[in-house]
């Protein structure tokens, strides 16, 4: 899975951008079966793609939020790629399944662009109030 | 909190060049520039987070990467500063922004922007939708009539078929689509894409009549389903929002036709018409004084939001 390997290399360095206040490389890795074009023409019998994004922040306060913040819009193609996000102690992870390669990267991209809008709200306009 | 969003530098205008205002480009432009302008809005308040008792943001309608743009900084700061949201509809936040800005008391409403036309009216807690365009909105039909006659998108392409149409002589017939409270664009932009090159070559009319001749048709058609549902309700104001609504040979036509009825038109200044974050506050407001709160979970935007879904808990 040539593609996402790429789009894991910068992802890493995406996210380290990204991730600044987190400190650290957080690990982007993207198992999931090769596919050339015979296969793909072989459609959905095939496994889906699924491509995981683990973002570590520096408190579980603020891997919330970013949850809070990330979690509440839908896919805009949701038969075809789906994501579910979680918190894991200080840790959002992100989780694609995909039936479209073209389609999946765009997600992940995008998903990426608004990760990056979030941390640099919550540098600029944080930390968090006390509860 | 009041700031009205500005455009830097007439991006406005090179975002439209394309084929009109592409997703994903809108939404770089907003997340290059939210946070400045947050910033800004603070500083040139006096305010501080903590003065702040809600955030509101467009829910929808919209285009779904500028929408989101937007909505994850809202739902950040409001976790930041723990404080409630307040998801408000594009079409409410024109609508209040009108009858606060005006001080109409219960106008009948012609919101007319790129991309939308609707004449809502309240009723019973609902602005309800009385007449819409069953294709596209009436800017969306302009700014496409510009393109076809290689007008210029600066400042606007709505400005300069105004500014043209006031220089048209000749008033050509064009398809006039009204289908009961309802109105059609599409076929008038068929026609103007097959003939008006072909008219303008044989010097039967110039593009400065063709705008004219535009503006006239598509505007007496939102008069006539304005009117259509004034009549029903009985109502004696009228008030025009959405960007459109800066077109002065609008608003003329528009207060004839008020005029001939005994009723008071009422429209704003291009701050108000055109879409800004001030009428989104405006109207965040309203719902958040009677009561209403968007939980995170039900926060995500949406690109299709009917005016009429929205329980207007706040007036009578």
């Amino acid at each position: 899975m040539r593609d996402a390997d790429a789009d894991a290399g910068s992802c890493r360095g995406g996210v380290d951008t990204a991730a600044a206040p987190a400190g650290g490389a957080p690990p982007a890795h993207a198992p999931g079966p090769g596919r050339d074009a015979a296969s793909a023409a072989r459609g959905s019998r095939m496994r889906p793609h699924i491509f995981t994004l683990s973002v570590p922040f520096p408190t579980p306060l603020e891997a919330e939020i970013a949850h809070g913040s990330l979690a509440p819009d839908a896919e805009p193609h949701q038969r075809v790629v789906g994501k579910d996000l979680t918190v894991s102690g200080r840790i959002l992870v992100v989780r694609w399944k995909a039936e479209d390669c073209r389609l999946l990267r765009i997600s992940v991209i995008n998903f990426l662009d608004q990760l990056s809008l979030v941390v640099r709200t919550m540098q600029r306009f944080g930390p968090p109030v006390s509860r | 909190m009041a700031r009205c969003w500005r455009t830097r530098g007439g991006l406005t205008s090179r975002l439209l060049a394309q084929v009109g205002f592409l997703p994903g480009d809108t939404a770089r432009h907003h997340r290059a520039v939210i946070l400045d302008l947050l910033q800004e809005a603070l500083t040139e308040s006096g305010l501080t987070s903590q003065d702040i008792d809600c955030i509101a943001y467009t829910k929808g309608p919209g285009m779904g990467a500028p929408l989101v743009s937007v909505a994850v900084v809202a739902r950040t700061v409001a976790q930041l500063w723990n404080k409630p949201l307040v998801g408000v509809n594009h079409c409410i936040g024109h609508i209040e922004m009108g009858r606060l800005i005006t001080g109409a008391t219960s106008p009948t409403v012609l919101y007319v922007s790129g991309g939308n036309t609707q004449v809502i009216a309240y009723s019973e807690h609902r602005y309800r939708i009385f007449g819409e365009t069953i294709d596209i909105a009436v800017g969306n039909c302009l700014d496409r009539f510009a393109r076809v006659l290689k007008i210029s998108n600066d400042p606007s392409p709505g400005y300069n078929i105004e500014q043209m149409a006031k220089r048209g002589k000749k008033l050509v017939e064009l398809p006039y689509t009204v289908k009961g409270m309802d109105v059609s664009f599409s076929g008038i932009l068929s026609f103007i894409e097959d003939v008006a090159h072909r008219m303008l070559a044989t010097g039967e009319c110039t593009p400065e009549d063709l705008c004219f001749s535009l503006q006239e048709t598509v505007f007496a058609m939102l008069v006539e389903i304005t009117e259509r549902a004034m009549a029903h309700c009985g109502s004696q104001e009228a008030l025009i929002v959405g960007g459109v609504g800066c077109n002065v040979r609008l608003q003329e036509m528009m207060a004839t036709m008020c005029q001939e009825r005994g009723a008071r038109l009422f429209a704003t200044d291009e701050r108000f018409c055109i879409d800004n974050g001030a009428m989104i506050a405006q109207a965040g407001w309203e719902m958040f004084r009677a009561g209403h709160r968007t939980p995170l979970s039900d926060s995500g935007v949406t690109q299709r939001y009917r005016t009429d879904e929205v329980e207007v808990t706040w007036r009578d």
